[in-house]
Order: C-alpha cells, then sequence, then structure tokens
C-alpha cells in the first residue's frame, strides 16, 4: 500500500495507525513561529469508533489503508452473523457483531447500506439515515392525542426503543433518525 | 481602524514609528525561517542577490544601536515554504522594542495593547515550565533528549529526533497548545534555553515569551541580546543546525555584528502577527 506524506493529508485520508485503518477528520498544520512545521491530525479509528490526536513532523509518512466504502444490500441473519451482498458483484460479506455494532438496530432485510470493508474484510456498516421500523409493543395511546405533546416508549421490530407519540398503536410502520434515534414521521 | 488604534497606542507612549528597509542583503539564519532571495539589476550589468525581510528586528536593532530609543514598526514581512490554514509567503508585522523593560514589562504592555484593541478577556502568564508540568506532567528544563523520546515514543509521537528542542516543540504542539484554547490570551514564558533564539538566557531559562490567542501563536518576544558577540555565538549556532540538515548556509551579517560595537541598550523586543491579532479582534 501506498505511503502518504504530511502534505498529502487530508480530511476522509484513510491511513494505518497502530495497527488499525484510520481516517482523519481534522489535519491542522501548525508552524511554531522559531520551530519547524508539525500536523496535529485527529482521527477516526474505523475498528473501534475511537477519535484519536496525534501530532507529526511534516515531511513523516503513514502507509495508507485498503478501505473501501460500498453501498450494500442486507440478506439476512443467521444467528451468528449479518449477510451483506454487493449489488454490482453479487459478492456476499458476512458481518460479526461487533462489525455490526448499533446498526443491529435499525437493519430490515433487503435494506441498502453503506459497508465498509479493509483488505476486503468489512469492518463496519452503516445504516441508511432514515429507517421504516414497525412497532411490535408500546403502551396503548389515548384517543385524540396529537404530536407534539410528549410521548412514549415503543418497542421496534429490530428491538430497538424509540420514543413515539401516543397515537402510536402496535403494528404501524415509523421512520426513525438513525443516527439521533429518534421518530421521523409515521411511514 | 483598527491600524490606527494601535498606532495610537505607541503615540500616546511616545514610542516612535519607524521604516525600514524591506530589502535586505543578508538572509536571516534562523534554521526554520527561510528567506525569498530576489536578483536585482542584472538589466545594469551589476546582478546582485538581496533577500526580502523576514521580520524587520535586524534592521530595527541597528536603529536601537544607534540610539533610537524605543520604536516601533507595521509592515509586511515574507517568508518562504510556509504552507497551511494560518501561514503565508507574505503577513504583517507589528514589532517593537521598549527601552530598560523586562520580559515581564513588555509581556504586561502587549496585554494592554490586546485589551485596547477591544479584546478584554482575562491577560494570563503562565511559565512554559509550568505549562509542561500542568498539561503533560513533566518537568520539561530537568529532563533529556532520550527520557523525552521515550515519552514521546510512548505516546505514538515520532521520537526521531537530534534536537531536544524540536522534541520540546512537538509536545507543546501535541500536548500543550490545544489546553492554552481553556485561557483566551495567555502569555507562555521563559523558555528552555535551547530555545533562546536571541533572547537572554538566566538561570537555564531563555527571557523569551510567546503570546497565544485562543491556542494560537500571535508573538514572540525577548528580553533582548544586548553585545555582538552573543548575536555571533546565536547566529552561528543556527548555521550549524542548517548545515546538519542541508539547508543553504549564508554567511554571518558582519556588517551587523560592526554596528553593535556600542552594543544594544538594554531592552525589550516583541513581533506580533497583526493578521492573526486582528483575527481574534474581529470575532
Amino acid at each position: 500500500m501506498a505511503h502518504y506524506g504530511t502534505s498529502q493529508f487530508k480530511n476522509g485520508l484513510k491511513l494505518m495507525l497502530e495497527g488499525n485503518p484510520c481516517s482523519i477528520v481534522n489535519n491542522e498544520i501548525v508552524k511554531p513561529g522559531k520551530g519547524q512545521a508539525f500536523n496535529r491530525v485527529k482521527f477516526k479509528d474505523l475498528i473501534t469508533g475511537k477519535t484519536l490526536e496525534k501530532t507529526f513532523k511534516s515531511g513523516e509518512s503513514l502507509e495508507g489503508a485498503d478501505v473501501m466504502e460500498l453501498n450494500m444490500q442486507y440478506l439476512y441473519n443467521d444467528g451468528e452473523s449479518w449477510h451483506f451482498m454487493d449489488p454490482d458483484s453479487y459478492d456476499q460479506y458476512a458481518l460479526d457483531e461487533t462489525a455490526m455494532s448499533g446498526a443491529i438496530n435499525y437493519l430490515v432485510e433487503q435494506d441498502s447500506c453503506v459497508v465498509t470493508l479493509w483488505n476486503n474484510n468489512p469492518i463496519s456498516v452503516t445504516p441508511p439515515n432514515h429507517v421504516v421500523l414497525e412497532v411490535v409493543d408500546t403502551d396503548p395511546g389515548l384517543k385524540g392525542d396529537t404530536a407534539g405533546t410528549g410521548g412514549k416508549p415503543a418497542t421496534m421490530n429490530t428491538g430497538v426503543v424509540v420514543q413515539v407519540p401516543l397515537f402510536i398503536a402496535i403494528g404501524e410502520k415509523v421512520k426513525v433518525d438513525t443516527r439521533t434515534n429518534e421518530y421521523a414521521g409515521r411511514a | 481602524m483598527l491600524i490606527k488604534t494601535i498606532r495610537d497606542f505607541f503615540y500616546d507612549r511616545d514610542v516612535t514609528e519607524v521604516t525600514t528597509p524591506a530589502l535586505v542583503s543578508s538572509p536571516i539564519t534562523d534554521v526554520h525561517i527561510d528567506s525569498i532571495g530576489v536578483r536585482v539589476n542584472e538589466g545594469l550589468g551589476k546582478a546582485d542577490a538581496l533577500y526580502l525581510h523576514t521580520s524587520p528586528e535586524i534592521e530595527m536593532k541597528r536603529l536601537l544601536a544607534k540610539g533610537s530609543g524605543d520604536i516601533f514598526q507595521i509592515c509586511s514581512v515574507y517568508r518562504d515554504n510556509e504552507y497551511g490554514e494560518r501561514n503565508f509567503n507574505e503577513f504583517g508585522m507589528l514589532e517593537y522594542y521598549r527601552l530598560d523593560f523586562d520580559m515581564h514589562q513588555l509581556m504586561s504592555e502587549v496585554g494592554e495593547l490586546v485589551n485596547a484593541l477591544g479584546d478584554s478577556r482575562p491577560v494570563i502568564k503562565m511559565s512554559y515550565s509550568e505549562a509542561f508540568t500542568r498539561y503533560v506532567g513533566i518537568d520539561i528544563l530537568q529532563t533529556d533528549l532520550d527520557t523525552l523520546k521515550i515519552f514521546a515514543g510512548s505516546h505514538g509521537l515520532s521520537d526521531d529526533f537530534h534536537w531536544i528542542e524540536d522534541l520540546q516543540m512537538l509536545l507543546f504542539v501535541h500536548f500543550v497548545e490545544p489546553k492554552l484554547r481553556q485561557h483566551p490570551i495567555c502569555f507562555i514564558y521563559d523558555f528552555p534555553s535551547q530555545q533562546a533564539a536571541l533572547a537572554q538566557v538566566e538561570n537555564r531559562v531563555a527571557h523569551r515569551f510567546e503570546l497565544y490567542l485562543d491556542g494560537v501563536e500571535v508573538a514572540n518576544g525577548y528580553q533582548e541580546l544586548q553585545s555582538a558577540e552573543d548575536y555571533r555565538e546565536r547566529f552561528q549556532l543556527e548555521l550549524n543546525k542548517r548545515q546538519a540538515l542541508e539547508k543553504p548556509l549564508m554567511a554571518l551579517d558582519e556588517q551587523f555584528l560592526a554596528d553593535l560595537s556600542a552594543p544594544l541598550p538594554f531592552c525589550s523586543g516583541v513581533a506580533i502577527g497583526i493578521e492573526r491579532l486582528l483575527l481574534k479582534m474581529c470575532l
């Protein structure tokens, strides 16, 4: 894999850091008046999701990480792994629970997600910003309630619990924002 | 408007405004500051190499040695090989010198200038050593290069350094600078002697200071060296580093050293990046 010098650093560049693939979130060049230039860089570790901060002498270089983000279709869960397919190549990929992380809460079969591959192995998945989920359990609401007067917890078909308006009943389909875990309307 | 405020600030204090040449015959020796060279008079058959000044320091010190008294200058300066969102090949500089001021008196006055420009947030002063104790947990004045390398390596930072000052600066940029945002107007003073530049050294610390506004370096000041011998020694140190790094070498500015046959009066001086200073004022 190619090496990248500090002058090529930019947001989104994928590099190897301490053995893990990382993505540059912020790259700040600091040149002390009387000193050499440095790059103060914030990274996101693509495996652990943690943020790291490192400072490099300008001129240092790091190995690039072979990371690809592909749109894939979620197929099914066999109890151990979650299976996805690249609709272009029909290649299938299995993700374990660690790689799935919070995405488990929002995956509906046939939905399209972004799967991140490192050296062609899946390391994480990002669900769409909005997904349609079905309410499987919630307290019955009072007739005549309207949106905006508070809410109640509702369990979705994926198992995640979302605050919904009082008028939502079991069996209804609702739109959920996966970034905030918030109710975003009736589907 | 803000430039007028700066001028008024100095005129009110009887500091004389001066203008010195931007084209000079000797480039600066600082290992990490590169001069921009220009060729002149080629058409006259008398080609000569001149350099755009990287700061008006040397020319202003010639005036001080001749007895100018307190002086200030607002000018553009030029540096090669600058890159980044806050670094440019040309930028504005306010440089000034105060006779009989020690470093602390000058810091106080720079703080008053920042306040006069409309930034009324509190001014704090912290020694370089205190900043390292507080934010890095090491005694920077007592720690040698090998120990610093081990410390840097244990934090996943480069330990490939020949000179301790370069590693001190990496640790400062990585650990200390981001924390200085908590102190919007912050002076850092008494640098390790290896970072003395042209400041007087006493009891193993250099009487040098920097001003940070919201964590960004804006000014650099010294309690100034006075004798030609001291300047010759410091210039030579920079040339030695240039040689080791295979960077362009230049002759010492013998004319300047000769001009210091009458040494500089006891004084302190500071260079302030105008864009960085005023950027913070406009927020």
